[in-house]
């Protein structure tokens, strides 16, 4: 470890130093990275999501190493299409995890707010927009993006077109649900295929696209069999762990490498002891950097995360003899579009199937759309009579995330279960 | 009455059916109703909106999916008025026909939606007879002779182009969605779907797919200025891209300008754009002189801060003859008394020695016995350019704010950058952290000199540092160190606003804060180079405004 803490310090120094000149020494570390997770895994944590860490550092690492393997995207691009064309995409969010590994989030995020990009956008943007500014990391030759979400997302992408010369193409996401809606987004979905084909040379092929969704659909319906164990047995993962599980739900659905696995979680969680400590659901973004989330978090019998509405944030079943329809229909129907209520039915929905003890969300510095409804759901928990806890920070940017203010309330909040459960305890 | 706030909703439909359409421009005090429903880091706007719509007697609101806390906005108001009309328009962002298509679903099942609300039918003859002969409202007026402003960026209040009237200056276009006329094409065969069209080819905003077509028509219309004010609002980060994008190849004068839609942001908007327009052309905020001693030999700058109040009395040949330094007390019209009583006796002169004074600082309009006020910021570039010729980026840390001012060869001030919302970075922040230490301020810096350990205060607020100040303190941390991971965390603050006006040498710094060698030292490690700091460097502020008015009694 100490090996490896001086070789990431050394790429900080060398890239603050020289940002055009690191880029080959970080691709060596991702690789080693790579290596690592499968040569010499964390051996605390269960093999499912031992598995899971080596599969995105290999998804990352090699994506990287192959620029024309890979488009940037935003987390809800819809890579099914991309896998189609053998493309890999590698959404912006999640680079700027990768990035932060070697932490540089502060300079890249310093490197944007200082060209004037705002301070109160997400940290992840600004992370992603630095690093490439910049000139640390080299660019791709095409990128697509989604409105859903964030506005953060046209933005940034229009941005860096400008800036860098990386075309784009950008889905329009109605906030509608209705016919009219999925028609408006199919049809733009069918438009960018046909733009995959005249860019990288390679004809679509419907039929592959179809198979991708009967995968994505034996996925899902695996991922909440997975959910529901994970409420029974103990089964030790870290904060991380369900940041990667988010990444593979988004950027590897459709694969039968990701489904393979799941599969595996399956099996591999049933040998695990009965977990009896509180189950806690997980709303957004998880800091998998906070030291006291992570000890509570990390590997703990007490305490388990057991589900987030960040990894399932669609549940329905896709019409794989429509493709384009079935890919419109769930980007239109995604917890994150439309009013809060959808968001708040999805996660009311997880808590009638999983009977969390309680509720955390995490708002993230930057991400109006998750935070401005925070106060709606913890009125709708408290109708379901679920306690309900707000943190505020940031899921990349440690100063914008003090540690000592989030134990604090996150200490509260885990004293409030275990008095409560104290006092039904003696009722009984 | 419905309210609404964004340019492309169809204000025109609910007009043909007699409703009163009143679009939302929130001028509040506070946010306390929105502190209780919606969480801090929703766009001011928004929260503005919200604070307007509960205090006022809309039938309903009708919104479109401009962005993610209006989309939240929705959510919060429908659940507080649900007997109301708050309606979200699905506006999408793309224009061609498509877009077009749907816009116009979206807005007859609104039609349809409004009907059933209200008992009120719309007839599309009328809404035709009703758009008909309506023509786009002319964008650009640029006045000769006047000095011509152009605002872009985020919606805007009326305050900002009524500062600027007020300055003389001429309003040449306003493209922000608030200030752009209205656009309806009326189209004899299909009125609705012409309609539709035209609402949708307005000069896009930020959330359109087509937003890029916004570069061209700015060049065009930014070319045809002095200066452009581009504004943005707390919290809303679209229009930031806008912004870092426009700086790098727009050919006019730029000034950022960042509001918060509250009554109280009005005096830093009206330090921000009186500095600009002082950049533009020297002379346009002058006033009249007023009659004095016919044999005056000297002037006086009084530069009233939030924690000192300094003036300067200089001679008709540029010789500073004394100056004084006095803390700002809770009455900055009694410390400016105060400083002028002291400087007049260390020079040994009476008040009517005195020809003419200009104020400036904070407190600059409250100083009664003052001739004129100019902004601190120009102030800093004359005073840096008499102490240093060679300087042309300014760093002043003062006690309520931080400015980095980048002067030209002429001492002009081409471009500035102020923080003057948060208190990280400021004196104040020092006084702060003084205190959690038990040191005195002057003792901090210069024990942050011997400090052995780096220790790196990493939090971005004030108080957020203040508490991880104490969390150090807990574990044991020797006082000099925290001391100087407080200065490198004042430098880097500092690194931010200079890097914003282009890092040109030679350096200086001013403002009370220059006198700590601890955050003097961190700031020129940051830079690499050595920052000059004047014997007194409170007093360039206070010598740039004798300058001001020495240059006023030579043009008589």
């Amino acid at each position: 470890m100490w090996i490896a803490d001086k070789y990431i310090d050394y790429i900080r120094e060398q890239t603050i130093e020289n940002p055009g000149q690191s880029w080959g020494k970080m691709l060596l570390g991702f690789q080693a990275n790579k290596l690592r997770t499968k040569l010499l895994p964390k051996k605390e944590i269960s093999k499912g999501y031992q598995k899971l860490e080596a599969l995105m550092m290999s998804f990352v690492a090699d994506s990287l190493c192959r620029p024309d393997s890979y488009v940037w995207g935003n987390i809800f691009s819809p890579c099914e299409i991309m896998q189609c064309f053998g493309l890999g995409t590698l959404s912006i969010e999640c680079l700027a995890c990768y990035l932060s590994g070697y932490h540089l989030e502060d300079y890249f995020i310093d490197y944007a707010q200082n060209t004037g990009i705002a301070p109160t956008l997400c940290s992840y943007h600004k992370t992603f927009v630095g690093a490439i500014d910049s000139g640390a990391v080299p660019v791709p030759q095409y990128a697509v993006t989604t409105s859903l979400s964030c506005d953060g997302n046209l933005n940034t992408f229009r941005y860096l077109e400008k800036k860098k010369g990386v075309p784009f193409t950008f889905l329009d996401v109605p906030y509608g649900d209705d016919e009219a809606s999925v028609d408006y987004l199919a049809g733009q979905l069918r438009d960018f295929a046909g733009e995959l084909e005249r860019r990288f040379g390679k004809t679509f092929d419907e039929k592959k696209l179809k198979e991708n969704i009967r995968i994505e659909n034996e996925t899902r319906k695996e991922l909440m069999r997975f959910f529901r164990l994970q409420s029974e047995y103990y089964y030790p993962g870290e904060l991380i762990s369900h940041l990667y599980m988010m990444m593979g739900m988004h950027l590897l659905i459709g694969t039968r490498e990701f489904l393979d696995l799941v599969r595996f979680m399956i099996e591999e969680i049933q040998t695990y002891p009965k977990f009896e400590g509180k189950k806690i659901l997980w709303v957004h973004l998880l800091p998998f950097y906070q030291e006291s989330l992570q000890h509570y978090f990390n590997t703990n019998q007490k305490y388990q995360i057991i589900a987030s509405d960040i990894i399932l944030d669609s549940v329905e079943e896709m019409d794989a003899e429509k493709p384009f329809h079935a890919l419109a229909r769930k980007i239109i129907h995604n917890a994150y579009n439309g009013s809060y209520s959808h968001r708040a039915e999805l996660v009311c929905g997880l808590t009638d199937t999983l009977r969390p003890d309680a509720v955390i969300q995490f708002c993230h510095w930057g991400c109006k759309q998750s935070s401005g409804g925070s106060i709606l759901l913890k009125e709708k928990m408290q109708e379901l009579e679920i306690p309900m806890l707000i943190l505020d920070g940031d899921g990349i940017d440690k100063r914008n995330s003090h540690d000592g203010q989030i134990k604090t309330r996150l200490e509260a909040f885990l004293e409030m279960l275990d008095s409560e459960e104290k006092e039904r305890e003696e009722v009984c | 009455m419905l309210g609404y706030i964004c340019k492309y909703a169809p204000v025109e439909i609910f007009e043909s059916m007699g409703v009163e359409m009143k679009r939302i421009e929130p001028d509040v005090t506070n946010f306390n109703q929105a502190e209780i429903r919606m969480h801090p880091n929703i766009c001011s706007f928004a929260k503005g909106v919200l604070e307007d719509v509960m205090s006022s007697d809309y039938e309903g609101v009708i919104l479109t999916t401009c962005c993610d806390s209006i989309r939240r906005f929705y959510d919060v108001l429908r659940e507080e008025y649900p007997g109301k009309f708050i309606y979200m328009l699905d506006t999408p962002r793309i224009t061609k026909d498509a877009g077009i298509s749907l816009y116009e679903q979206r807005i007859r099942a609104m039609i349809r939606a409004y009907e059933e609300f209200s008992g009120k039918t719309f007839d599309e003859e009328i809404f035709r007879e009703y758009i008909k002969g309506k023509n786009e409202e002319q964008q650009i007026a640029v006045r000769a002779g006047a000095l011509n402003i152009g605002i872009l960026g985020a919606r805007a209040n009326k305050n900002i182009a009524e500062i600027l009237k007020t300055k003389g200056t001429n309003v040449a276009f306003d493209l922000t969605c608030t200030g752009l006329g209205r656009k309806v094409v009326y189209e004899e065969q299909n009125p609705m779907t012409g309609y539709v069209g035209g609402l949708l080819s307005q000069f896009p905003c930020m959330r359109m797919e087509q937003a890029s077509n916004r570069d061209e028509l700015i060049r065009r219309y930014a070319d045809s200025v002095d200066g452009v004010i581009y504004h943005t609002v707390q919290f809303c980060d679209n229009y930031a891209y806008e912004y870092a994008w426009l700086k790098s190849w727009l050919r006019s004068p730029l000034l950022l300008l960042e509001t918060d839609y509250t009554k109280q942001s009005y005096g830093q908007i009206l330090t921000r754009i009186e500095a600009f327009l002082e950049s533009l052309k020297p002379d346009v905020q002058r006033i009249q002189r007023q009659t004095k001693g016919e044999n005056a030999m000297y002037v006086l700058g009084i530069d009233s801060g939030s924690t000192s109040t300094n003036a300067v009395i200089m001679d008709r040949d540029r010789k500073i003859k004394a100056f004084s330094v006095v803390r700002t007390g809770a009455k900055s019209g009694v410390s400016a008394q105060k400083a002028l009583d002291e400087v007049l006796q260390r020079a040994g002169l009476a008040r009517e020695d005195i020809s003419w004074i200009v104020s400036t600082g904070y407190g600059r309009v409250s100083i009664e016995f003052a001739d004129e006020n100019v902004t601190e910021i120009s102030c800093h570039g004359k005073g840096a350019h008499y102490f240093n010729p060679k300087i042309r980026t300014i760093l002043d840390i003062g006690g309520q704010d931080s400015k980095a001012i980048h002067l030209n060869e002429k001492g002009e001030v081409k471009d500035f950058v102020m923080n003057d919302k948060c208190a990280a970075g400021t004196g104040r922040f020092l006084e702060m952290i003084a205190r959690t230490l038990e040191v005195s301020l002057d003792e901090l810096g210069a024990i942050a000199l011997t400090s052995a350990e780096k220790i790196e205060i990493t939090s971005m607020c004030s108080v957020f540092a203040e508490s991880e100040v104490i969390s150090l303190i807990a574990n044991n941390k020797e006082k000099a160190d925290i001391a100087d991971g407080v200065c490198h965390a004042i430098a880097n603050k500092a690194f931010g606003l200079l890097r914003r006006v282009g890092l040109e040498p030679d350096f200086m710094m001013t403002g009370g804060v220059a006198k700590n060698p601890g955050v003097v030292r961190a700031v020129e490690e940051k830079i690499g180079a050595k920052l000059y700091i004047c014997e007194e460097p409170e007093i360039v502020g206070a010598t740039g405004a004798a300058l001001y008015a020495l240059e006023r009694i030579s043009e008589e």
